[in-house]
């Protein structure tokens, strides 16, 4: 892929990041278009996490060559504050706990700034119940992981990045997440999204448009929505040798 | 025994208590302090500031040890200056004023005792429900000694709110020493919260010792909003069968602030309990020593004690003490001190807050205590230390 001509809402190129002495990603490429529903499966310890962290700039992940570009513009270097303030979001795989912060207070911090309505999605992603509570203390699996894509959605992102948003959750909290995951592209300006997943159970309830395989640090394979199938029958290695 | 002997004993015993320094926090040279009274004046800002409603139905205002107003339009409830209660109801006084505190406990006791004027006498009737929160203020406006002395009673079956706001004009050089003997009767409830606001100069060494009766439910909480050169506190609690405790201090240490501040309570029997909950917050050079003791005749107890450091000079220490006196009595305490976790600081600027936006909901989150049971009216107060704590720590 050659970045000058890269028309899309987001382009990876060539990607090496360290995080302290160690190489997590390696020459990473893919890109994100319009309308696309990416999927980036692997399994464990392959550096999806790594690469979500490094899209939106969180600190600690360091860009040794490569770049990133959103919207057209080079953000390889641009800091986690700017690219969130540029339509970026990530929903984290685990949440910290946060002592004495209130669900509510928080999802009413981030919509006083978006104009969401804290009712509203506490609604769709069925946290009424937890709004009170400290956020992230004492939450099962399935409410940490709604109560973490709820401030996605109160975000309004451009484009949201999902890490695995189907582990550790119950089948029930699967159905409401994919829903919310589903919001998430209709409140894209360019109806994308990005999905790291390394079960794909999410898959059930939402369908990628298209599939990139990560192995080792590298993205190895990128495609549409028919690897999903193949990775099911033969396994992430068996499909991207 | 009369009025007058009764005085003179006290004075007495205050004197043996005069050269005694506190076996807590830094000593200061009360001597300084005596006899510097000048002319007072009010400052309602300062005073509004420390949330103290100047309007309220029950009120008690003190400036200086020079100016003394005070009013109750509540029903079931009785104001006077702690010398209008002792003149007008002499017997009855001595049951309650220095019962719980002794004149020669330490050396700022002593001098109160000796030199102190005014405080607060309030008492809530019999079974009487009170919802407004009786206001206090205690204001130094000039150098020199506020040393007022509080009764609180808060009689069988009755329930109220106690909100003292103290604070100091700027730059005045002050010594406040507030003895508080305050008593819960059966089946009462008491909550009392205290904001404190004083100056760079400013030393302040309250002494409370609370009894509260069977069934009785005593909860206090604590703020310390800004700077001071030093405050010393440690009060204490009894709690009689069946009575239950919950104790808050929000601390925050700012400049070069000395502060050693704890909550202490006994427990009489296996029905009685307490939580002590400390949320100190150390800034610059401040140094903030947190103790909180529970002795256990049985009952239950637990010791909640954090720090947050949010400088490389200030210095945070924690002593929690358990004292079992009897194996029926179950005393935990967890204690943690430390800095705003990197990554929950990362975590909310990726949600899109600037650095000190996540800094300032952290520290809102740590000073947020979750006390259960309280009405609306002092949960709202309460939101609004936790505000201005967290600006102040900022």
């Amino acid at each position: 892929m050659a970045l000058h001509s890269c028309s899309s809402v987001m382009c990876v190129d060539k990607l090496t990041v360290g995080v302290g002495s160690k190489t997590v990603l390696k020459d990473v490429s893919f890109s994100v278009d319009r309308g696309s529903i990416l999927f980036l499966l692997g399994p464990n310890g392959t550096g999806k996490t790594s690469l979500l962290r490094t899209l939106i700039g969180y600190p600690g992940y360091s860009v040794v060559s490569g770049r990133i570009l959103f919207e057209g513009e080079d953000i390889t270097h641009s800091s986690m504050e700017y690219r969130v303030s540029k339509g970026l979001a990530i929903s984290h795989q685990i949440p910290p706990k946060l002592t004495g912060v209130r669900v509510v207070d928080l999802l009413n911090s981030i919509c006083r700034r978006t104009g969401c309505s804290v009712d509203e999605i506490a609604d769709e992603l069925e946290i009424g119940y937890l709004l009170n509570r400290e956020f992230g203390k004492g939450f099962s699996g399935g409410e940490l992981k709604r109560i973490e894509i709820a401030t996605v959605v109160a975000q309004r992102p451009k484009l949201a990045l999902i890490d695995e948003p189907d582990s550790g959750v119950d089948v029930d909290s699967i159905a409401v997440i994919a829903k919310a995951l589903k919001k998430l592209v209709d409140l894209s300006t360019y109806k994308s999204i990005i999905v790291i997943t390394h079960s794909a159970a999410i898959a059930k309830h939402i369908r990628p448009t298209h599939v990139c395989i990560m192995l080792s640090g590298s993205v190895r394979l990128c495609g549409d929505d028919s690897i999903l199938d193949e990775v099911f029958n033969y396994g992430f290695k068996g499909v991207a040798k | 025994m009369g009025l007058r002997e009764w005085r003179n004993r006290i004075a007495e015993e205050a004197k043996q208590g005069l050269d005694r320094p506190s076996p807590y926090g830094m000593d200061i040279d009360v001597g300084s302090y005596v006899g510097e009274e000048s002319g007072y004046r009010l400052d309602t800002e300062s005073v509004e500031r420390v949330g103290v409603d100047l309007k309220a139905k029950a009120l008690y205002l003190q400036v200086d040890q020079a100016y003394f107003k005070y009013i109750s339009r509540i029903p079931g409830v009785e104001i006077y200056r702690l010398e209008d209660y002792i003149e007008s109801y002499p017997d009855e006084a001595k049951e309650y004023v220095w019962r719980l505190l002794r004149p020669s406990m330490d050396k700022y006791v002593a001098v109160a005792a000796l030199r102190g004027m005014g405080g607060y006498f309030i008492r809530v009737k019999k079974n009487t429900r009170v919802e407004d929160p009786i206001m206090a203020c205690l204001f130094i406006s000039s150098h020199g000694l506020q040393a007022p002395h509080n009764v609180v009673i808060v009689e069988d079956g009755a329930e109220a709110t106690v909100y003292t706001g103290c604070t100091i004009a700027p730059e005045v050089v002050g010594l406040h020493i507030g003895l508080s003997e305050f008593y819960v009767g059966r089946n009462a409830k008491l909550r009392f919260v205290m904001v404190h606001s004083w100056n760079r100069v400013a030393h302040v060494r309250p002494r409370t010792a609370v009894n509260v009766s069977e069934n009785g439910e005593y909860i206090s909480y604590y703020a310390n909003l800004s700077n001071l050169k030093s405050l010393q506190m440690y009060p204490r609690v009894y709690l009689g069968s069946g009575a239950h405790a919950y104790l808050a201090s929000i601390v925050l240490g700012v400049g070069d602030a000395d502060i050693d501040i704890g909550s202490g309570a006994v427990l009489e029997d296996g029905d009685s309990g307490v939580e002590i909950v400390s949320r100190n917050i150390a800034r610059d050079s401040s140094r903030i020593v947190m103790r909180a003791s529970i002795v256990g005749r049985g009952g239950r107890g637990h010791i909640d004690c954090r720090g947050l450091m949010l400088s490389n000079s200030s210095v945070i220490a924690t002593i929690p003490e358990l004292h079992a006196e009897s194996p029926d009595a179950i005393l935990t305490h967890e204690a943690s001190i430390g800095r705003l976790a990197e990554d929950e600081i990362y975590y909310l600027m990726s949600k899109g807050f600037t650095r000190d936006e996540a800094i300032g909901i952290l520290v809102r989150g740590f000073v947020s205590i979750d006390i259960k049971g309280i009405p609306d009216k002092v949960r709202s107060y309460i939101e609004t230390i936790e505000r201005l704590t967290t600006e102040k720590a900022m």
